[in-house]
C-alpha cells in the first residue's frame, strides 16, 4: 500500500465543495484537528479546473499550467503532500504530473507558458513531483488513521446502515493507485464500519456513475437522470445513507433524489453524508457549525434524531 | 612486436610447459580439389608447393570413401600426428574427416575452409591462391598447438523425481518406469489424480463424444500403483534441492495425516464418527466432507488421511479403528531422495475469481465456475450428476457462460495470455448440458471461440445441438428478484444486453501454481513473464528447462489441454531416457574448472546465462552439458581456475598469427571472429558465390566471450587492420555479451586504436547477404581511411 | 468498410488521438479485441445510443463519420470503460480528444457556448462555478431552497468557519496571465464568436 502522509498536507480546496457542501471542508479540518494531521489551506491556490476540463471547455495545457503554479506554491510552503476533497481534482492532478514527468514536449510547452506569463519561477522540471507519492484524497488519510477514528466515535451509528458510493474518478481514473481493489472498492465500507454502522454489501450499480456527468447534467439532463435513479433505485430500501467522497457524486444524488421522488411518487428514505461529515458528526461535530447539513437537498435531520445528534445552535 | 608476443604467450598458464616438452609435430595437409570447385579458382599445385608440413597432397575429392584410405595409410606411413583438411566447411564435412583420421585424436584434425571462404567468394585467382595459401598455413600452424581432448561422456542416475501427481506426472512416470527407470511421483495432496479426476468427462474432438474422465484414467492409475519401478509420495512436499555431477539431491517432507497407511483398510469406520464438517474441495466447496477423509472413492492410495488444520484432536476415530492405523503421536517425515532427472509436472491452480467482483461469485450462489459445473455434472458430484443450481435445487431454465474471466486480460490483476481451454471446456459442458437437459438452454458470451484444427468439428457438433453464442464479453452479473442479469454488449449486433437467468458460468483462466513457483526456485529453473515454467526453446525444446537434467511437462509450463499435456510428458519422459540410457556426449568445446585455484566468489555461477556452473557440496563446478563453451566465465575469473577445453589460447593465438602473416606493405587484413551461427551465415555467402574482400579472414570460435583484450591486442600488434566480431544474440547471453563488448571496446581505446577499427555485428543465419556487407563495408572504410 | 486515409499530410484519427496529451502513453487503443467490455458498462449506452466500442472501431479505421455522431457527446467521463478495459484502452479518453477536435474545428459550439460562463468565473476569482446559463434549470430543479443556500452561502461558512475561497490580487493576476499565454483566453473567444457568427 502506498505511504500516506499525516504532515505537510495541502488541503486541496474544491470548488463544489466550496459552494454545495462546505461542511465537508470543514469537517474535514475538524477531523484532522481531533488527529493531529498537520496541513495547510492556502488562499492563493485556485480550483483545479475538472468540471471546465470535463465541460471539453479547458485544454490540456491550460489546466496543466494553472496546476504547476499550484504545486509551486505547495512547494513554496513546505505542503507537498497535496490532499483533495474531490475525487476529480485528485485525478486531474494525477494526470498533470504524469503527463509532466513523462512528456518532455508538454513539460516545455508549460514552461513557455509560464515563462510567458512572467512566472519563470514556477517552471517545473521532470521529478519535481510524483503522481503516486504527492497527490491524495482525503478518504486516504482517514483510511490510514481509521483505528484512531474508531478510538473517537462517540455515537453509536450500530442501528444505521450505509452503502457507499465510491467517486469514479477516484477508482477508475488511475484504478492502479486506488488504495483498495478498484474492482471492488472499499475504502468508505470500511471507514463506515471503523465509525461503527452496518455496511451494506455489493448492491446493483454499485461501480455505476453518479450520473452528473458534468456536461451531462445541464446539457442532457434526461439522460444524466436515467443513470442517477438506476442507483438511487438500486438502494430504495436497502440503506439508510449513502456515502460519497465526492461533492460533485454528493450534489447529483442528494439534489436530484427529490426531483425522482416527485416523479416517483414516493420517499426513498436515504440520505446522503461525505465521509468526512459521516466521521465528524460520529466523533461529536456539531451537525450545523461543523457538519454543514444545512445546505443539503434531502433533511438530514430525521437521521441525526434516529442517532441521537442534536445541536447546540440556538 | 615481439615483445609483446612473447610477453603474452608467458602470461598464459597454458603456455611453455606443454610446448618445450614434445616432439616436433608432424603435420600432413590433405588438399581438395572439390572437383573444380575449389582448383577452378585456386592454383592447387602453387598451394601444394607454399605448404611447409610433413606431408603436403592434393586430392580430387577429399570426402570419397577412397580417400579415407589414402587419408590412414600417409598417417601410419609418415607417423602423422595430427592432420589438416584444406577442402570446405567444418560445419559439414569435420566429422567425416575425423571419422577418416579416426587413428588420431578428433582435436588433432583441423579444417581449412578454403571452398565457402575463398575460391567461392573470390574471382581473382592470383588472389585467391596467395589467400589459400595462408589459410592452410594459419591451419598447420593451429594444429601444432592442438591438444588431444577426450570426449566427455556424461553418465546420469538412473532415477528420476516427478513432481505432480496429475495426468502429465503420471504419464511420465508411467512411461518412464517402463523403461526400466526407478521413478518416485511426489505429489502435494493426499491422493495422485490431479484435476483430471474432478472434471467428470473429457471432450473427445474425433469422437465428438465427451468421455468419463476417470474410466480413461483409472487404468492408468492402477498401473501406476502396481509398477515395480514407482514409488508414490502423497502429501509430500520439496524441501530442498541440490545439484551433482550425475544427480539432483533432494531432500523431501511427508507430512503426517496421523494415520499409518500400510494399516488402513479404508473401512471408513473413522467418517462415521468424527464430528468435524469442512467444506469439501473435491466438490468445490459445494458439499462437506469430515476432518478425517479420503478425497473421493477411487483415491490413491486408498486409505484415510486427517486434515490437521480442521481436526479437533477429539480421538472419537482412534477409538473405533479396528486395525489400529490412527496415532495422534505420527510425526512428519523426512525423506532424502537422490535422483539422476526431475520433472517439473505440478500443473496449475484457477483464476481466484474473487478478483472479479463484479461477476458476483461470492455474492450470487449460482455463479458459478467451470471447474464448479463439472462437479454437479459429474455423477458423483454434489447433485450426482443433476443439472440443478446449488441455491434452490431446481433445474435452471438457462445457463450464461462468461468466457475469458481473468484470461486475456492487460490490466495488472488479470493475466494476459489466452488460457486455451475455456472455449472448449465451455462448449463440452454447453453439449453434456444440452444432450441431458435439454430443456435448458445455453448461452456462451466469448471474444474469440477458439477452437483449433480438429476441435473445430467439435464446435460444430455442439452448435448442432443448439447453443447461443453472443461475441462479446460481460461487464457485470447482477440480480432481479430471482433472477440473475448478465450485462454484455452483443458486438455483433451493436446492443447492450441484460440477459436474464438462472445459472451463471464463468470460464476461468488458468493460472500458475504457487508450489510450481517454488519448486522452480528451488532447483534454480526459470519462469516465463507469466510466472509458468519456461521451457529452453518453445519450437525445438519445449520440455527442456533452463537446467540440466530438469524437464517440465503440463500447465505447469502454461496453459494446455489433456491431450497437449500427455504428449508433453511421453515426450519429457524421452527426455530423460536418452540422458539416461547411453548418457550423453558433450562436445568440446566447455569450461573446465581447476578447483585448486578456484576460491569460490562464485563469479562464474553468476555470468553463466545457461547455467551450467553450480556449487557442489564444496566446489564449484561445470555441467559439461550445459556448458556451450563460450568462455564468458573464464574471462571473469579472478583466479584463471577456468580452462576452456577444445580451443586453448595457443591455438588461438597460432591462428591469429597465421591468418596475418606474409602480409605485403598496403594490404589489409581483416579478422573476422564468428560464432557458429556466424560461420554458418559466412558458408552461405560462399554457397550463394556472393563476393567480398580477400582481406576478411575468419576464425571460428564458440563465442565472442572466448575473446579477451589480449587476444585481440595480439591481432592488431601482429598486423590486423580491423577486428569483426559477429555472434548470434542469445537471449541467455545477452548480459554476458554487452558486458564482453565494453570490454573489448575499451581495451581498443586504451591502446589508441581507433574505434571503428573494431566493430560487432549480430549474426542471422539465414540474414547472410547482410554479413556480406559488413565485410565489404568495413574493408573499404579501412581503405578508405589507410 | 475501413477507410483508407489518402492524404498523407494529415495524421489519421487513430494517430490524432495518440500523440494529444490527454492520452497516455500505454493506451492500448490498437490492441483493442472489439470484446464489447466497455459498452456492457457503460451508463450512455445504457440509456442512449452511444457505443463506445464501436466510436473506438471507427477511430481505428480513420472514419470520419465519428465526428458526426451525435451519440458520442453522450459519454459521462465516467471512466468505467477504461479501469477495466482488457486491452488498457481507454474509450473515455478516446471521446475527450475527438470532443476535442469538433470543437476546435468550430462544430458543435451551440453546447461549449452555454459552458463559457465557467471559464468567465475562473479568469475572474480563480474558481470555476456551475455555469450560470443553466441556473435558472437547477432552481427549477431543485426549488427554492437552492436560491437561498445561494443568497445565505457566505453567512454558512462563515458560521463553518472557512474562509473566502476566491483569488485576489496578486495570485488573481497570476490565474489571468497564465491563462492569457496559454491561449485559453483566446480559445473562450473563439468558442463565442464561432456561436454567434
Amino acid at each position: 500500500m502506498k505511504k500516506i502522509p499525516y504532515e505537510n498536507i495541502l488541503l486541496f480546496k474544491s470548488c463544489l465543495v466550496n459552494v454545495e457542501y462546505p461542511g465537508v471542508e470543514s469537517s474535514t479540518r475538524y477531523i484532522f484537528d481531533k488527529l493531529g494531521v498537520e496541513y495547510r489551506v492556502d488562499p492563493d491556490q485556485s480550483c483545479c479546473t475538472g468540471l471546465g476540463y470535463y465541460y471539453d471547455l479547458f485544454d490540456q495545457l491550460s489546466t496543466t499550467a494553472l496546476a504547476v503554479r499550484n504545486f509551486y506554491l505547495a512547494r513554496r510552503s513546505g505542503h507537498e503532500n497535496i490532499t483533495t476533497l474531490c475525487s476529480t481534482c485528485y485525478a486531474i492532478m494525477k494526470k498533470t504530473i504524469k503527463l509532466l514527468n513523462s512528456n518532455e514536449n508538454a513539460r516545455q510547452e508549460v514552461n513557455d507558458i509560464l515563462k510567458k506569463a512572467g512566472l519563470s519561477h514556477m517552471q517545473y522540471q521532470a521529478g519535481d513531483l510524483s503522481s503516486e507519492n504527492n497527490i491524495f484524497h482525503v478518504v486516504e488519510v482517514f483510511y490510514s488513521l481509521k483505528e484512531q477514528i474508531a478510538k473517537k466515535i462517540k455515537v453509536d451509528l450500530s442501528g444505521i446502515r450505509i452503502a457507499s458510493h465510491h467517486a469514479c474518478h477516484y477508482c477508475k481514473v488511475y484504478p492502479e493507485d486506488s488504495i483498495t481493489p478498484f474492482r471492488n472498492p472499499m475504502v468508505l465500507d470500511e471507514l463506515a464500519s471503523s465509525c461503527g454502522a452496518q455496511v451494506v454489501d455489493w448492491y446493483d450499480f454499485k461501480k455505476a456513475t453518479c450520473g452528473a456527468g458534468f456536461s451531462q447534467r445541464f446539457a442532457n439532463r434526461d439522460l444524466s437522470l436515467s443513470a442517477t435513479s438506476d442507483k438511487l433505485l438500486a438502494l430504495e430500501g436497502e440503506t439508510d445513507i449513502l456515502l460519497h467522497m465526492c461533492p460533485n457524486c454528493q450534489m447529483q444524488l442528494d439534489r436530484y433524489q427529490p426531483v425522482l421522488e416527485k416523479e416517483l411518487g414516493r420517499k426513498l428514505n436515504l440520505v446522503h453524508l461525505n465521509i468526512a461529515q459521516l466521521s465528524a458528526l460520529a466523533m461529536g461535530a456539531d451537525p450545523y457549525k461543523i457538519a454543514g447539513i444545512q445546505t443539503h437537498s434531502v433533511p438530514v435531520e430525521g437521521l441525526l434524531d434516529k442517532i441521537k445528534v442534536h445541536t447546540n445552535l440556538e | 612486436m615481439s615483445t609483446t608476443q612473447s610477453k603474452l604467450e608467458k602470461n598464459h598458464p597454458l603456455s611453455k610447459d606443454q610446448e618445450d616438452t614434445r616432439n616436433p609435430e608432424k603435420v600432413g595437409v590433405f588438399l581438395c580439389r572439390c572437383g573444380g570447385n575449389i582448383s577452378h579458382t585456386v592454383d592447387m599445385a602453387k598451394l601444394k608447393d607454399s605448404i611447409q608440413a610433413e606431408f603436403v597432397g592434393e586430392f580430387e575429392n577429399l570426402c570419397s570413401l577412397d580417400c579415407r584410405r589414402h587419408i590412414r595409410e600417409e598417417i601410419i606411413e609418415r607417423d602423422l600426428d595430427r592432420v589438416v583438411i584444406a577442402a570446405c566447411s567444418p560445419i559439414t564435412h569435420l566429422k567425416t574427416f575425423q571419422n577418416y583420421a579416426d587413428l588420431l585424436n578428433p582435436y588433432m584434425v583441423e579444417m581449412v575452409n578454403i571452398r565457402e571462404q575463398c575460391s567461392w567468394v573470390h574471382s581473382d585467382s592470383e588472389k585467391a591462391t596467395k589467400k589459400a595459401i595462408e589459410l592452410t598455413q594459419a591451419g598447420v600452424e593451429k594444429v601444432k598447438k592442438a591438444l588431444a581432448l577426450d570426449k566427455i561422456i556424461r553418465q546420469t542416475e538412473k532415477s528420476a523425481a516427478v513432481f505432480g501427481g496429475g495426468i502429465s506426472g503420471i504419464t511420465a512416470a508411467l512411461s518412464l518406469a517402463n523403461q526400466g527407470v526407478k521413478t518416485c511421483i511426489i505429489e502435494k495432496n493426499p491422493t495422485i489424480g490431479g484435476n483430471m479426476v474432478k472434471i467428470g468427462k473429457v471432450f473427445s474432438p474425433e469422437k465428438l463424444a465427451e468421455e468419463c474422465s476417470l474410466c480413461i484414467l483409472n487404468p492408468i492409475i492402477n498401473e501406476v500403483i502396481n509398477h515395480k519401478n514407482i514409488r508414490i509420495l502423497t502429501k509430500t512436499n520439496l524441501l530442498r534441492a541440490g545439484r551433482r555431477s550425475t544427480h539432483f539431491k533432494i531432500i523431501l517432507e511427508k507430512e503426517t495425516g496421523f494415520v499409518h497407511e500400510d494399516l488402513c483398510i479404508a473401512c471408513g469406520r473413522c467418517v462415521e464418527v468424527c464430528p468435524v464438517d469442512v467444506p469439501d474441495e473435491w466438490n468445490q466447496k459445494m458439499t462437506t466432507r469430515k476432518a478425517i477423509y479420503k478425497p473421493f472413492s477411487q483415491a490413491v492410495p486408498d486409505v484415510y488421511t486427517i486434515d490437521l488444520e480442521n481436526c479437533i484432536r477429539c480421538g472419537k476415530c482412534e477409538k473405533v479403528c479396528t486395525m489400529g492405523a490412527i496415532n495422534f503421536n505420527l510425526k512428519s517425515e523426512v525423506i532424502p531422495l537422490k535422483a539422476g532427472n526431475v520433472i517439473i509436472a505440478t500443473g496449475h491452480e484457477s483464476f481466484d475469481l474473487n478478483k472479479r467482483p463484479e461477476y458476483g461469485y461470492h455474492r450470487f450462489v449460482d455463479v458459478i465456475s467451470q471447474m464448479d459445473l463439472a462437479r454437479i455434472l459429474g455423477v458423483n458430484g454434489p447433485t450426482q450428476g443433476e443439472l440443478l443450481k446449488i441455491s434452490d435445487g431446481k433445474r435452471p431454465d438457462r445457463v450464461v457462460m462468461v468466457q475469458c474471466t481473468g484470461s486475456r486480460d492487460e490490466k495488472d490483476d488479470g493475466k494476459r495470455y489466452c488460457s486455451k481451454v475455456c472455449c472448449m471446456v465451455a462448449l463440452k459442458h454447453a453439449s453434456i448440458i444440452r444432450e441431458r437437459f435439454p430443456e435448458t438452454e445455453v448461452v456462451i458470451c466469448y471474444t474469440d471461440m477458439r477452437t483449433v484444427g480438429m476441435y473445430e468439428n467439435y464446435l460444430r457438433y455442439v452448435q448442432d445441438k443448439g447453443i447461443k453464442l453472443i461475441r462479446g464479453r460481460p461487464g457485470e452479473v447482477s440480480k432481479k428478484d430471482d433472477k440473475l442479469l448478465v450485462r454484455v454488449e452483443d458486438t455483433l449486433e451493436r446492443k447492450p444486453l441484460e440477459i436474464e437467468t438462472d445459472m451463471v458460468v464463468l470460464s476461468e483462466a488458468i493460472e500458475p501454481s504457487p508450489s510450481t513457483m517454488r519448486i522452480a526456485q528451488k532447483f534454480n529453473v526459470g519462469l516465463s513473464q507469466d510466472l509458468f515454467i519456461k521451457e529452453k526453446h518453445s519450437k525445438i525444446k519445449p520440455v527442456n528447462t533452463d537446467m540440466e537434467r530438469v524437464f517440465v511437462c503440463g500447465t505447469a509450463q502454461g496453459p494446455k489441454d489433456i491431450t497437449d499435456s500427455v504428449s508433453q510428458a511421453n515426450a519429457a519422459a524421452a527426455k530423460v531416457s536418452e540422458q539416461i540410457k547411453n548418457g550423453t556426449e558433450a562436445e568440446p568445446p566447455v569450461a573446465v574448472i581447476k578447483t585448486s585455484r578456484c576460491n569460490l566468489c562464485g563469479k562464474c555461477m553468476d555470468i553463466c546465462g545457461f547455467k551450467a556452473v553450480y556449487r557442489d557440496e564444496e566446489n564449484m563446478a561445470v555441467d559439461p552439458m550445459a556448458c556451450r563453451g563460450c568462455g564468458a566465465c573464464a574471462g571473469l575469473c579472478p583466479q584463471e581456475a577456468i580452462e576452456i577445453k577444445g580451443i586453448n589460447d595457443l591455438e588461438l593465438y597460432a591462428q591469429i598469427k597465421g591468418l596475418l602473416s606474409d602480409k605485403k606493405e598496403k594490404e589489409i587484413r581483416i579478422l573476422a571472429f564468428l560464432d557458429n551461427v556466424g560461420y554458418t551465415a559466412a558458408d552461405t555467402i560462399g554457397n550463394n558465390r556472393l563476393c567480398y574482400p580477400e582481406a576478411i579472414r575468419i576464425i571460428k570460435i564458440p563465442s565472442i566471450n572466448r575473446i579477451m583484450p589480449h587476444h585481440l591486442m595480439y591481432a592488431f600488434e601482429h598486423g590486423a587492420d580491423g577486428v569483426l566480431m559477429a555472434e548470434y544474440p542469445d537471449e541467455c547471453m545477452l548480459e554476458a555479451h554487452k558486458a564482453k563488448i565494453k570490454e573489448l571496446n575499451e581495451s581498443v581505446k586504451n591502446q589508441g586504436i581507433p574505434s571503428d577499427r573494431l566493430r560487432f555485428y549480430k549474426a542471422y543465419a539465414p540474414h547472410y547477404r547482410g554479413l556480406a556487407q559488413q565485410f565489404t563495408r568495413f574493408f573499404e572504410d579501412i581503405a578508405a581511411s589507410n | 468498410m475501413i477507410k483508407k486515409d489518402h492524404k498523407n499530410d494529415t495524421d489519421s484519427l487513430l494517430e490524432v488521438v495518440i500523440k494529444d496529451y490527454r492520452a497516455y502513453p500505454e493506451m492500448g487503443i490498437k490492441r483493442c479485441l472489439q470484446c464489447g467490455l466497455c459498452t456492457s458498462n457503460c451508463p450512455a449506452a445504457r440509456h442512449s445510443d452511444y457505443d463506445p466500442r464501436e466510436m473506438v472501431k471507427m477511430v481505428r479505421d480513420n472514419n470520419p463519420e465519428i465526428m458526426d455522431n451525435p451519440d458520442i457527446w453522450n459519454c459521462f467521463y465516467c471512466y468505467t470503460c477504461g479501469s477495466n478495459c482488457p486491452a488498457n484502452n481507454s474509450p473515455c479518453i478516446v471521446n475527450q480528444i475527438l470532443r476535442q477536435k469538433i470543437l476546435l474545428k468550430g462544430e458543435k459550439n451551440t453546447r461549449i457556448y452555454k459552458f463559457l460562463t465557467y471559464g468567465y468565473s475562473y479568469m475572474d476569482f480563480g474558481v470555476g462555478s456551475i455555469p450560470s446559463d443553466f441556473f435558472d434549470a437547477l432552481v427549477a430543479d431543485f426549488g427554492q431552497m437552492y436560491v437561498e443556500l445561494k443568497i445565505n452561502l457566505e453567512d454558512i461558512r462563515h458560521d463553518l468557519g472557512l474562509e473566502d475561497y476566491n483569488l485576489k490580487g496578486k495570485a488573481l493576476n497570476e490565474v489571468k496571465s497564465i491563462l492569457k499565454s496559454s491561449g485559453f483566453t483566446n480559445r473562450l473567444k473563439k468558442f463565442k464568436e464561432c456561436h454567434e457568427s
